[in-house]
């Protein structure tokens, strides 16, 4: 029987310090960023962040320099892949 | 078929610095932030400390509602179960 190596999810998120991520959080509201670093409760610090709230039509606010996101709301954390039309 | 290229991030991953919000933390103090709330409400000020369950102490506050500041503070203690995120700000 294989052994199938494995990757713990933190394993996985450090893997993506210094990628864009985007990040969904319970409520209508994401961000992506740059990681920077995170802890074992996934609080997230991001770089160039934008935010994203949702409205009938798509509000956004952009920050600039770093943000410390708490993990307590954040629900899921995925790769932020730009769409160029 | 689409017409959409799809280009992905580039991945450079650096040493594990687990630490980084407490780094985060030493760095940003003293300095000015935006603390924004779960309920939307701002408020900005200059950050005097933090704990780890991110109870926050702001100097010269003032609280920000739909873009429209509400109140001015001196010293602000935030209860950290409401904070959303903590952003590095310019006065």
């Amino acid at each position: 029987m294989a052994t199938v190596p494995q990757m713990l999810p933190l394993e996985l998120i450090d893997k993506c310090i210094g990628s864009r991520l985007w990040v969904i959080m319970k409520s209508e509201k994401e961000f992506t960023g740059t990681l920077v670093g995170f802890d074992d409760f996934v609080n997230m610090v991001l770089e160039d962040v934008t935010e994203f709230t949702k409205t009938p039509t798509g509000f956004t606010t952009t920050k600039l320099s770093q943000i410390l996101l708490n993990g307590n709301n954040i629900v899921m954390v995925a790769e932020y892949v730009q769409r160029v039309k | 078929m689409s017409s959409t290229d799809v280009v992905s991030a580039a991945a450079a991953p650096a040493a594990a610095p687990r630490k980084s919000p407490a780094e985060f933390v030493t760095t940003t103090i003293g300095s000015h932030v935006v603390v924004k709330l779960h309920s939307g409400i701002e408020y900005h000020g200059r950050l005097t400390c933090l704990d780890g369950y991110m109870n926050i102490v702001l100097e010269d506050t003032h609280e920000v509602a739909d873009g429209r500041v509400t109140n001015k503070y001196g010293d602000a203690f935030v209860r950290g179960n409401n904070v959303l995120y903590i952003a590095k700000s310019s006065p």
